[in-house]
């Protein structure tokens, strides 16, 4: 599956991409990830995304991202903080399953 | 502290739900991020003409001599990027806008640049040898301290841009021709109001839109840089933090123009050659000085997470301390948390108020050189305030100060959370144990 995260610059969610394709592996899940910043965002979510995840630190744009996801097609939510940490990757990948309705 | 965290959400979190979508504001917020590269790469062109080195070399060894000989040519690229700032966000401010009203991008940026470029009148000059330079227009008024002016004249043309195709007022071409032809058409009626509009205000009434402004954005400027404007900030970036929102990301996106105010002044006059630069607090006081390691200034937080006895707590720590090094604080924010933790909110919002005063004072007394220039917000925080101030070891050292300080400052709340986590830890073992 393919996950599109978005945080203010893009670097805080790199980090969160690394721990949500680590966790993916423990799981057997094949996940492609990439972290974007606030401003690339509607360029980035037409390239064939599953689902959209938005850092907890920007929620309050998050009524932004979900009408750019919905026009493109795209599932989106808001991180929940636990998730949001190396150590969180547990919680993130459950978060990401029940987005997509696995 | 529940209802201190539900005060933050319910105050704050309305307006800017509201913001983070307002057009103007995510405009001018466009507008400044866009100008960052541009300032960052002039910005070091300072630093090469004004290099950090002792006076008797400057005297005695060519290199620093060529330097000093050729000091005009080497601060051309400065002049023309940072120098310029306001004319490069003018044309990102208006791409920004206009996009937002789903006008055409190019068509707004080129517009919102003539509708700048009109809000001066140039002049006939003449050079130092005598010949004439033909019609000029002062830089001056291209740099920070055209900024508002800039923004001014964005909204204005894409506004009328707006208005013309609201009202239908526009040249439809047929069908068949290239879509870029036909949106430089549509372009065509607006641009002959704003040319219109701005002939009159500045060249037909002599109405002198950058006076204005200098007039009521000076004490705007002068009242953000004092210490009471500075704690104000900082305690309104780390409260929506403690709420776990982007603090600078929010307060930013309005002080953004401020600061880069201030810091185009204080590389004006350091390339004029002033002793003293007129500003303390442009973004890369906050940057170097205070969110050491990311916003709280966590970085001496997460090396004192590193003996702690809880596990998580430690292994947190080694996962983070990288991270913090390159200021990237969300995976304590959200891992340890802070975010709605009553153990830290005390530390967090008020060490970085204690790490203001103190830079702050240090700075107005002249003991540390104040920030002029741009480095990236990912390099360690040493290197980062050594560069900002023209290469000022004394910097290195404040910033070094700052960062055992606010260690110091969340040692003891960071004690107490450790011993309860360990306990924690402690019991969950033990009734694992039982389990087996």
């Amino acid at each position: 599956m393919k996950v599109l995260l978005v945080c203010s610059g893009g670097m805080s969610s790199a980090m969160v991409v690394k721990s949500l394709i680590n966790e993916g592996k423990k799981l057997g899940l094949e996940i492609d990830s990439k972290a974007v910043g606030s401003s690339e965002f509607s360029d980035e979510i037409v390239n064939g995304w599953d689902a959209a995840l938005v850092a907890p630190q920007i929620r309050h744009k998050f009524k932004e991202f979900e009408s750019i996801s919905r026009e493109a097609g795209v599932p989106i939510d808001v991180i929940e903080a636990r998730g949001y940490s190396p150590l969180g990757g547990k919680f993130l990948i459950a978060q990401t399953k029940k987005l997509l309705g696995l | 502290m529940d209802k201190f965290y539900a005060f933050i959400e319910n105050v704050f979190m309305k307006p800017m739900t509201k913001m983070a979508e307002q057009r103007h504001l995510k405009a001018v917020r466009d507008g400044m991020v866009s100008t960052i590269p541009l300032t960052i790469v002039g910005s070091f062109f300072l630093i090469i003409a004004f290099p950090p080195v002792p006076q008797g070399w400057k005297e005695s060894m060519a290199l620093f001599i060529w330097i000093q000989n050729n000091i005009g040519d080497i601060l051309i690229p400065f002049r023309l990027s940072m120098g310029m700032v306001a004319v490069y966000a003018t044309y990102n401010i208006g791409h920004s806008l206009a996009k937002g009203y789903k006008l055409d991008g190019v068509s707004g940026g080129t517009l919102s640049l003539l509708a700048f470029f009109m809000s001066m009148i140039p002049s006939v000059a003449t050079g130092s040898d005598g010949a004439s330079l033909g019609y000029v227009v002062p830089v001056s008024k291209l740099g920070g301290a055209g900024l508002f002016v800039g923004i001014l004249t964005a909204f204005i043309a894409v506004e009328t841009m707006k208005l013309f195709r609201d009202r239908g007022i526009t040249i439809k071409m047929p069908e068949g021709v290239p879509e870029s032809v036909a949106r430089s058409f549509e372009a065509l009626f607006p641009t002959v109001a704003v040319v219109i509009l701005m002939w009159i205000v500045v060249v037909f009434l002599k109405f002198d839109i950058h006076n204005l402004f200098n007039a009521v954005f000076s004490p705007l400027t002068g009242l953000v840089d004092t210490p009471v404007g500075a704690v104000v900030l900082v305690l309104l970036i780390t409260m929506l933090w403690t709420a776990g929102i982007h603090g600078v990301s929010v307060i930013g996106a309005m002080a953004r123009p401020i600061w880069l105010e201030m810091l185009t002044a204080n590389a004006d006059a350091m390339q004029a050659g002033a002793e003293n630069l007129p500003y303390i607090t442009p973004e890369p006081f906050f940057q170097w000085f205070i969110w050491i390691g990311g916003s709280g200034g966590t970085l001496g937080l997460v090396i004192a997470m590193l003996f702690a006895r809880s596990k998580y707590l430690k292994d947190l720590g080694r996962a983070s301390i990288l991270p913090a090094v390159f200021n990237i604080n969300e995976p304590i924010i959200f891992g340890l948390p802070i975010m709605l933790n009553p153990f830290f909110t005390i530390p967090f919002i008020l060490g970085p108020v204690l790490t203001t005063i103190i830079t702050y004072t240090v700075m107005s007394m002249n003991l540390v050189a104040k920030p002029v220039i741009l480095a990236p917000w990912t390099f360690p925080a040493p290197i980062g305030a050594y560069l900002t101030t023209g290469g000022d070891i004394k910097a290195v050292l404040l910033c070094l100060f700052n960062i055992a300080f606010m260690g110091a400052i969340y040692y003891p709340f960071l004690k107490a959370y450790d011993k309860k986590m360990a306990a924690q830890e402690e019991e969950e073992i033990e009734s694992k144990g039982e389990v087996i």
